[in-house]
């Protein structure tokens, strides 16, 4: 037993990971055919933004910050596309793609720097940035503008014989996995675990958050496109659930609020999980709003769970 | 997100200088002057150029409106100065106008057990997440996220799609714009916000709890070492969050006649933002209920002269965002990590 809860608690996503291979039994044996090769394209589509918004939200959290901006920034992306970029002809890949991920960029720069220099409290900062940009998305599209036939359509099918869902998780996942070579990412750790010592020890604490929330909005411009795969029109009514779950995935997946502990693997754990428990309750067809219930009820256990077995260090509140 | 206290760098340099301008610097941050200039220039504002705005009708309107939303941000007011978030809040909501249509007004319960189920469901979940989050040491916006969802989704669950209900008279006679207490013209729900914030006021300022609160959202340790019970704040600074929160949900539901599922989620924000803009931040010795009264004040003001100039939800959703950036900059700036050591 002991060996077990040790295991748990060197590998945080270990729990999330048990989880998802529970739930993707449970799945199995009650509606086998979503993971058929027919289906399984739309159910990795339906995913992709999901853990996206996921991956987001991770870099700043592991920067010991908290971004709640990122659901409304990968709307906002989706509207970008959808009602400006293709209106105006800018809807060619070559093009779109830059300029998208450009913007979510720049946006994510923009809470790195009110938070790194201005010096703002994290949750304070994003939850002015996600009124603009809820606001921005509204502007844009207040209504769903339908998309015209697009370069993102097999992004949520397949491309020959691979999903497209593939190529956007993939992506995300070759950045971070590029980053994890370099020094960055053990300084964006660094800086969570405690931004004093960080400061000692030499590293720029102030530069390593900014690059940490711009990452974070590289993934979200990232989601913005798998979103606007999926929808084919935009969206912009999805911004605060996005904004929400996003989060409740990173912190499922072992990432730890307190900053410094967790990672994209983590987060991707946490995101299936919770979608496979969506998955798993509409198919016995139960009502959305227990399914709601339900996912409140995860979020609680996993927290508690978490901070109490799993957890190597329990006291950790750095006050 | 460690709840560190934003101390003003500057504050303690603008003491020893004795300029004009650092004692204004000075008495701006201890004191909600801005806020109250900005009101003033807010309401100047609506008289000036909304036609037909100065008549005692559309004056309660307005004062019921943000009455409301300083209700609903109540709780989360003092969250905040605990160090906290609390985004259970839509929960709460949805949960006391579900009490308030569907069994106060559908089911016929009476009005005093109904506030009584409020106050003990609401406010005893909110103390479970309080209690939990200190003794397990975890951040309270995953539990209160958590929270939130269990409970909207049992709510609506519990409603079973019935929305047609509404809350009974007696109820909406406490929130309606033409209600009047005890023969004056002002509805009883401006006057219960008054009165709690009068309340709250002296109670933050001048008994042991408000300073056991003040001491505890600023360090929790050194609280716990002044033999602060910071369990039993935590768990009361929650438990108080949600069944103000709750009773606000009944007030909103019995305002409008009604309930919908989307009703909590702008409370949520709106009521955060009124927090913000009155200028109380995360584990902050100046927070409290007074700013955020005025906060509400201000947002409602605003959100009438961007409608009236005929600008959407939208661009009122861009012009907050701005604003708490702004109101923040010049308040809640924390520590550098160099002074941090």
């Amino acid at each position: 037993m002991n060996r077990v809860l040790s295991m748990f608690q060197r590998w945080p996503f270990a729990f999330a990971m048990l989880l998802c291979a529970v739930l993707l039994l449970i799945n199995l044996m009650v509606s086998p055919s979503f993971v058929s090769p027919g289906r399984i394209g739309t159910t990795l589509a339906t995913l992709a933004p999901f853990v996206l918004v996921g991956f987001a939200s991770t870099p700043a959290i592991l920067a010991g910050g908290i971004d709640i901006s990122v659901g409304p920034l990968a709307t906002l992306i989706n509207c970008v596309f959808v009602a400006v970029l293709i209106p105006a002809g800018l809807g060619n890949w070559p093009l779109a793609i830059p300029l998208l991920l450009a913007i979510a960029m720049a946006v994510g720069a923009i809470n790195g720097i009110l938070v790194a220099v201005v010096r703002l409290h994290p949750v304070v900062a994003t939850t002015g940035v996600l009124f603009l940009l809820i606001g921005a998305s509204l502007t844009i599209a207040k209504n769903p503008v339908i998309a015209p036939d697009n370069w993102t359509r097999p992004l949520a099918g397949s491309i020959g014989l691979v999903p497209g869902a593939v190529i956007t998780l993939g992506a995300a996942a070759l950045v971070w996995f590029l980053l994890k070579r370099t020094v960055f990412v053990s300084n964006l750790r660094a800086t969570g675990e405690s931004d004093s010592s960080a400061y000692g020890s030499g590293v720029n604490v102030t530069a390593i958050r900014v690059l940490g929330y711009t990452l974070g909005g590289l993934f979200a411009g990232i989601a913005g496109i798998a979103l606007s795969a999926l929808l084919q029109a935009s969206g912009s009514s999805l911004a605060t659930t996005y904004a929400l779950l996003g989060l409740a995935a990173a912190v499922l997946g072992g990432t730890s609020l307190g900053g410094g502990r967790g990672g994209l693997l983590g987060t991707f754990f946490g995101a299936l999980a919770i979608y496979l428990l969506q998955q798993l309750l509409t198919s016995a067809g139960v009502q959305p709003n227990l399914i709601e219930f339900t996912y409140g009820l995860l979020l609680i256990v996993g927290v508690v769970l978490g901070a109490t077995l799993l957890s190597p260090r329990i006291s950790r509140r750095t006050a | 997100m460690t709840a560190q206290p934003s101390v003003d760098a500057a504050l303690a340099p603008a003491r020893s200088r004795d300029g004009l301008w650092s004692r204004t610097r000075t008495l701006v941050l201890q004191q909600p002057i801005l806020q109250m200039l900005v009101l003033a220039v807010i309401v100047a504002w609506l008289v000036a150029t909304v036609p037909g705005i100065a008549n005692l009708r559309s004056a309660t309107a307005l004062l019921i409106i943000a009455s409301l939303l300083a209700l609903a941000a109540m709780g989360q007011t003092l969250v905040v100065i605990l160090g906290g978030l609390d985004l259970a809040i839509p929960g709460y909501v949805i949960f006391g106008a579900f009490v308030a249509a569907n069994l106060a007004g559908g089911q016929g319960w009476p009005v005093p057990v109904a506030f009584l189920v409020t106050i003990a469901v609401c406010g005893g979940l909110g103390a479970a997440i309080g209690y939990l989050c200190h003794r397990l040491r975890v951040e309270p916006l995953m539990m209160t996220l958590g929270m939130g969802a269990v409970i909207t989704g049992g709510t609506l669950f519990l409603t079973h799609g019935n929305y047609a209900a509404a809350p009974p008279d007696s109820l909406r006679a406490l929130a309606g714009v033409t209600s009047k207490t005890f023969s004056l013209p002002i509805p009883p729900i401006i006057l219960i916000v008054a009165a709690a914030a009068v309340l709250l006021w002296l109670g933050l300022t001048r008994t042991p709890a408000g300073r056991s609160l003040y001491a505890t959202g600023i360090n929790v340790r050194a609280a716990k070492l002044t033999r602060i019970n910071t369990t039993a704040v935590w768990t009361i600074v929650f438990a108080a969050s949600g069944a103000l929160a709750g009773i606000a949900g009944m007030f909103i539901a019995s305002f409008s006649s009604g309930w919908a599922q989307s009703i909590g989620e702008p409370y949520l924000f709106s009521g955060l933002a009124a927090v913000l803009v009155g200028g109380t931040t995360f584990g902050s010795i100046r927070g409290s209920f007074t700013r955020t009264l005025l906060g509400a004040l201000i947002l409602t003001g605003l959100s009438t002269i961007i409608v009236s100039n005929g600008l959407a939800e939208a661009q009122s959703r861009i012009i907050y965002g701005a604003i708490i950036l702004m109101v923040v900059a010049l308040y809640g700036r924390e520590r550098h990590v160099r002074d941090r050591f």
